[in-house]
């Protein structure tokens, strides 16, 4: 025991514990279904949670704040259909390029969210929810002189075939160049929130805003800062959305932001603030999105029963997270206690006055 | 002597109705532990306000190391070396105890290094002889703990003022000579500590000098070796405790509740006392005696593990606020913006809102007019300052909120009516209005339970005073036998002390 | 005397307020449509903007509730589409079409039940529990219905989704109304309406009141489950159909028209009287924008904005105002220290 709370900290018990049921997933459907074990059911799971990790961890840096956006979906689809249309007209855009315009174009999005949250003090679920129908709006808009699609016809044979880019292949087994950025996505930001002083202080916002301000760090520009790479992150998800699907319509990426949050949460993001990694939330999402294969394989129930246990998941996640959370956060704390009296009586113990 | 580091010069404040400093002038100097005490109201709260910007100085001004500052905010205070420790630990529960000191260091570098940032914390903390686990998340830690990890930030901020506001409130004895251990290092470190408290017995423990605020208005300002207990009181209080609103002895009636063996683990045990009639019971202690705790068992929000309450003979368990409504039991909170009042809603729907289904006719609407009534007769029995009775609560001074709060449970017509801390933090006015207001219930037949910390007010008020002390019941003295030493040292927890000397 | 002044003093108020605003609102676009149309002000068509509406202003009602109380419910929609899918089930399976009603209605019930548990007692958020609900009972659709569409309703069902019953108003609108002013008398008028501002408030004062919050709770969630399985029936046998999809995305129309009524999102504050306007207003907005051919889902997103510039706009007359305040302040207090400083710049100088 003593052992564990010295090397784990508690939100790492709770990625354990997510990986240990995804664990559990695997085998248990493994032993059911024919042809599980394979390369291919590799490449399902792990392109179909490319996106969603993504989105997730926007969804994620924004929950640890103590807020919310639920405008993700939208700017996702937005990007996507934007670059899909540039992309429809403009073959010489490169991916890179590309790229770099779906971002630019979220990050303008989350802009607009983080200036009326963080600045116009608007509740964040008031202005995303807003935000959320604009975005959606101006999708048809921009796509109306396209009559409201984009085609994968039209767009260049990078983009057609960019979704089954691998990275290596072994037999069947193929890492996409898609799971790669996702990948590289949540790696960068568990670096972000794990070793960047802007990074610690979203936790500390969300923690004690109160005590944030009289610490006296500017809350408003990082929780600003925080919807701007949302939105970035969103940018990145929309092209990937677009690469991914290719045939778009306006209706492209309704509700990624619910999908998102289920993600963060089942992977022990806080919704309220203060607590949650981007490792866990992509965990959240490779377990949701596991369970989703894995219930489509399997023949013996109606493959519609997916969203059903998604969301009791969602609900034993929350639930399990305010029961058992909690007690494990005591049992650390009286551990560092118990070594806390330790500490001081070898200390008392070896100095010649005491 | 030296150069004071912070100066406040003819400072005064007025907020609405009240002035809440007037031409006060302060100088404290580096090395030196300074003490501010005064009742509540006296404007200790709003100075230490100002000084750290979060309130401006109507006129007046502030001086650091001689020159003349204005500060905005906390974070220009800080700048300026100035920093407050509150009752209430600032501190981020998510974040470790490291991260909790430096998180608002901005010259830490592009990137944490967290080898280095538990280095540096366990440095510091051993500079101020604190064994701590700077790895712990500072969830699990103890308010004195969260003081130390604040004083930590502090002086890692190179803090030349430190701020201390009534930070023994939440601590133990033992914390608190800790607490006392860390303060005096800062001094010697040459750290000015403005040190804000309210157990005299504390204060001349700790305390360079002594500064005493009474109605805004500073009173005194001695060395302790020149200050004495009683000269510190008399310039608190502004009178002799005569002066204070004494209960009229009234003949007690018959028993209406009797506890016996209550017990909450953890929290209280084995408290037992007789209520009477027209009895004041007085509940003395120090904070972390848990007589609210107590109190809480008996209205059912927090009910106790064992032992038997009796009303009017009957043997009740109370397992919610519903249950000790119907018994009879009120309870005034001791937080008004917390658990008492709902600010934002109209005087009269705060005073019926525990009774509101006395105000509803036989199609289950609410009778506005009754209840305007209702709250009219209150308003003027107990001298609300208010122009209509459907004003917002928030709009009322704390003296008038806190009237409301007792109209609101005396419109239940209790048998006992508990009082936790009913004049804290409001004016002396509304306090004698208050102590009136006792009285009369108590003659007209309701037993009183009261909370008080307020030492003087306990003795000249109950005719009973039980003393609690870390959750045990220390003893009940009856009023000819109390005195404000031997309820002290009972309080504190050595009741045998003071009878020994006095044997 | 004294009275007239307070009587002024509340015209003042009321025209300060926000339920105000949007009643001045309302009227221009009354009657910037009135202009444009002939016929706008007519029975008939102002019926008509409203029967197109009338499942999600139904459930509008119960959300003010809920918002007031400090909680939101995501999973109305859901509950619409799950109760409409058991109706519509159960008439294919040849269950006699009142049996099919009162199983849909028992089903919301329990859905709102579900929900209300967990969040009364378990103590979870809300937001989390309604939108696994959202999600959930969403699902339990798609496992009763997968992709097909059901129709046929029995002749009599249709009849009354579609025709007017009373005069000219058909059943949906005169359950609104019905709705509407026991809603109203229930949350301004009565004991339990109080009680639900109250806990919108502080929670914790409402306890230590002795009001029995979690019963209230559950009782608020399990009757948003019970009045949108009434709207999700309406819904169906409006269109004479229902698909897995029915329904799907109303709970954030709702929420906006709560919202935009001047209902704080934190609960403790607003009333009917502001949603009825709300309604009134995104409805004769959406008709005016209709008749300009402008299509659904652009005016979705001009809702979405009015959603957020209702609650920007105080926000920042409130933040000018204020920093008008701080500059007067500043100036006289530097015209009070101005002379202290000019002595310590001369101490410094010697």
């Amino acid at each position: 025991m003593k052992f564990i709370t010295r090397i784990l900290r508690p939100e790492q018990v709770r990625e354990l514990v997510t990986l240990f049921l995804i664990v559990i997933i695997v085998l248990g459907f493994g032993a059911f279904l024919k042809d599980y074990y394979t390369g291919r059911t590799f490449v399902r799971i792990s392109t179909s949670i490319a996106i969603i990790a993504v989105v997730a961890m926007a969804q994620t840096l924004v929950a640890i704040t103590r807020n919310i956006d639920l405008s993700l979906g939208s700017i996702v689809g937005f990007c996507a259909f934007f670059l899909g249309v540039q992309l429809s007209y403009h073959h010489e855009i490169g991916p890179v390029p590309a790229a770099l315009i779906a971002i630019a174009v979220g990050t303008a999005m989350g802009l607009i969210n983080g200036l009326i949250i963080a600045y116009g003090r608007v509740p964040a679920i008031i202005t995303t929810l807003g935000t959320m129908a604009i975005y959606r709006t101006a999708i048809v808009f921009y796509s109306a002189p396209e009559g409201g699609i984009v085609s994968a016809h039209r767009l260049p044979l990078w983009a057609r075939q960019f979704a089954s880019w691998s990275i290596f292949k072994m037999g069947d087994l193929d890492f996409r160049v898609m799971v790669g950025i996702a990948i590289l996505v949540v790696i960068i930001f568990q670096l972000i929130l794990t070793y960047l002083p802007y990074g610690r202080r979203l936790y500390a916002i969300g923690s004690n805003p109160e005590a944030a301000r009289i610490a006296g760090f500017p809350a408003q520009r990082i929780v600003f800062i925080a919807y701007l790479i949302g939105g970035a992150l969103a940018g990145l998800g929309g092209y990937l959305f677009l690469l991914q699907y290719g045939n778009l319509m306006v209706l492209a990426g309704v509700g990624l932001e619910f999908d998102a949050v289920a993600a963060a949460v089942v992977g022990g993001v806080n919704i309220f603030g203060g607590t949650g990694t981007a490792i866990g939330a992509f965990l959240g999402a490779t377990l949701i999105g596991t369970l989703d294969y894995s219930l489509r394989r399997w023949p013996a129930i109606s493959e519609f029963w997916r969203n059903a246990i998604l969301g009791l998941l969602i609900l034993l996640a929350v639930a399990t997270d305010s029961a058992i959370m909690a007690r494990l956060r005591l049992m650390w704390a009286r551990a560092a206690a118990a070594m806390t009296m330790e500490l001081a009586e070898s200390k008392t113990s070896s100095s010649p006055q005491a | 002597m030296t150069e004071p580091i912070l100066e406040l010069r003819h400072i005064s404040k007025r907020f609405d109705m009240t002035q809440a400093l007037d031409d006060v002038s302060l100088a404290i100097y580096p090395g030196e532990i300074h003490a501010l005490v005064g009742e509540n109201g006296a404007g200790k709260s709003t100075l230490i306000k100002i000084a750290t910007g979060v309130h401006q100085p109507d006129t007046g001004e502030i001086l650091v190391q001689g020159r003349p500052v204005v500060i905005h905010n906390s974070q220009e205070a800080q700048a300026l070396g100035i920093a407050a420790i509150y009752q209430e630990p600032m501190i981020f529960p998510d974040l470790n105890v490291a991260e909790n000191i430096f998180i608002s260091h901005r010259s830490r570098g592009p990137i944490v290094r967290w080898n280095k940032m538990y280095q540096d914390a366990r440095e510091i903390l051993a500079k101020l002889g604190v064994v701590m686990d700077v790895r712990q998340s500072a969830q699990g830690l103890t308010v004195a703990q969260q003081q130390t990890v604040e004083i930590a930030r502090a002086i890692s901020l190179d803090v030349r003022v430190l701020i201390m506001d009534e930070p023994t409130s939440a601590l133990s004895l033992h914390e608190v000579q800790q607490l006392f251990k860390l303060v005096r290092s800062l001094r010697d470190r040459g750290i000015a500590v403005l040190f804000i408290g309210h157990r005299l017995e504390e204060v001349f423990d700790i305390a360079d000098r002594i500064t005493v605020l009474r109605d805004g208005k500073l009173i005194s300002s001695r060395p302790r070796s020149e200050a004495t207990v009683e000269q510190v009181i008399r310039d608190m209080v502004g009178r002799e405790v005569e002066e204070f609103f004494a209960k009229s002895s009234v003949r007690l009636g018959e028993l209406v509740m009797s506890v016996r063996g209550l017990t909450k683990h953890n929290v209280f045990t084995d408290v037992n006392f007789d209520l009477h009639r027209g009895e004041v019971l007085g509940f003395a202690g120090l904070v972390g005696s848990h007589r609210t705790d107590v109190a809480l068992a008996l209205f059912g929000i927090e009910p106790a593990d064992a032992g038997e309450i009796v009303i009017d003979g009957k043997s009740v368990h109370i397992r919610s606020p519903q249950q000790a409504m119907e018994l009879g039991i009120a309870y005034v909170t001791e937080d008004r913006r917390k658990f008492g009042l709902v600010m934002p809603m109209p005087i009269c729907a705060n005073i019926t809102l525990p009774t509101l289904p006395k105000y509803v006719n036989g199609l289950g609407l609410i009778q506005r007019q009754k209840e305007m009534e209702v709250a009219e007769e209150f308003r003027r029995r107990l001298n609300i300052m208010t122009p209509s009775v459907m004003n917002t609560v928030e709009r009322l001074s704390g003296g008038n909120q806190q009237k409301v709060l007792l109209c609101k449970w005396l419109n239940v017509q209790p048998k006992v009516l508990i009082l936790d801390e009913p004049t804290r933090g409001i004016d002396v006015g509304a306090k004698v209005e208050v102590h009136h207001m006792i009285n009369d219930l108590a003659a007209q037949g309701i037993g009183i339970i009261l909370i008080s910390s307020d030492l003087p007010e306990v003795l000249a008020m109950s005719d009973r005073i039980l003393v609690m002390h870390e959750g045990r019941q220390m003893g009940i003295y009856t009023r000819e036998e109390a005195t404000q030493e031997k309820i002290m040292a009972a309080a504190m927890g050595h009741p045998e002390a003071i009878l020994e000397r006095q044997a | 005397m004294q009275s007239s002044r307070l009587a002024s003093l509340r015209r003042m108020q009321f025209l300060r307020s926000w339920e105000a605003i949007l009643f001045f609102v309302f009227l221009a676009i009354l009657l910037y449509n009135a202009t444009r149309v002939p016929a706008y002000l007519t029975v008939g068509n102002q019926i008509n903007v409203f029967y197109l509406y009338a499942e999600k202003i139904i459930v509008a009602l119960i959300m003010t509730f809920i918002i007031i109380n400090g909680e939101i419910d995501l999973s109305v929609a859901s509950v619409m589409g799950l109760c409409a899918g058991v109706l519509g089930r159960l008439l294919e399976m040849g269950v006699r079409g009142e049996y099919a009603i009162a199983a849909a209605l028992v089903t919301g019930l329990l859905c709102g039940l579900w929900n209300g548990l967990w969040i009364a007692y378990a103590r979870l958020s809300s937001l989390i529990v309604t939108l696994a609900g959202m999600i959930m009972f969403r699902g339990l659709v798609w496992v009763m219905v997968e992709d097909r569409s059901i129709t046929n309703f029995p002749a009599w069902i249709n009849h009354l989704g579609q025709d007017a019953i009373l005069g000219p108003f058909p059943l949906s609108l005169i359950i609104f109304f019905v709705l509407l002013i026991f809603a109203y008398i229930v949350l301004h008028h009565s004991a339990f309406g109080r009680y639900v501002y109250v806990i919108g408030n502080n929670r914790e004062v409402a306890r230590f009141s002795g009001v029995k919050v979690q019963q209230i709770k559950l009782i608020l969630f399990a009757t948003s489950g019970l009045i949108s399985a009434l709207a999700g029936v309406l819904y169906a046998a409006r269109l004479g159909a229902m698909r897995s999809s029915t329904a799907e995305g109303f709970e954030l129309e709702i929420i906006t028209m709560v919202l935009l009524g001047g209902v704080n999102i934190f609960g403790g504050s607003g009333s009917l009287i502001g949603v009825l306007l709300s309604i009134l207003t995104v409805l004769n907005l959406r008709n005016g924008m209709s008749l300009a051919n402008i299509t659904l889902q652009q005016q979705t997103g001009v809702i979405g904005a009015l959603l957020i510039f209702s609650v920007l706009v105080p926000n920042l007359a409130g933040r000018v105002r204020a920093e008008l305040n701080r500059r007067r302040f500043a100036r006289l207090a530097a015209e009070q220290t101005a002379p202290a400083e000019r002595k310590e710049v001369k101490a410094e100088s010697k």
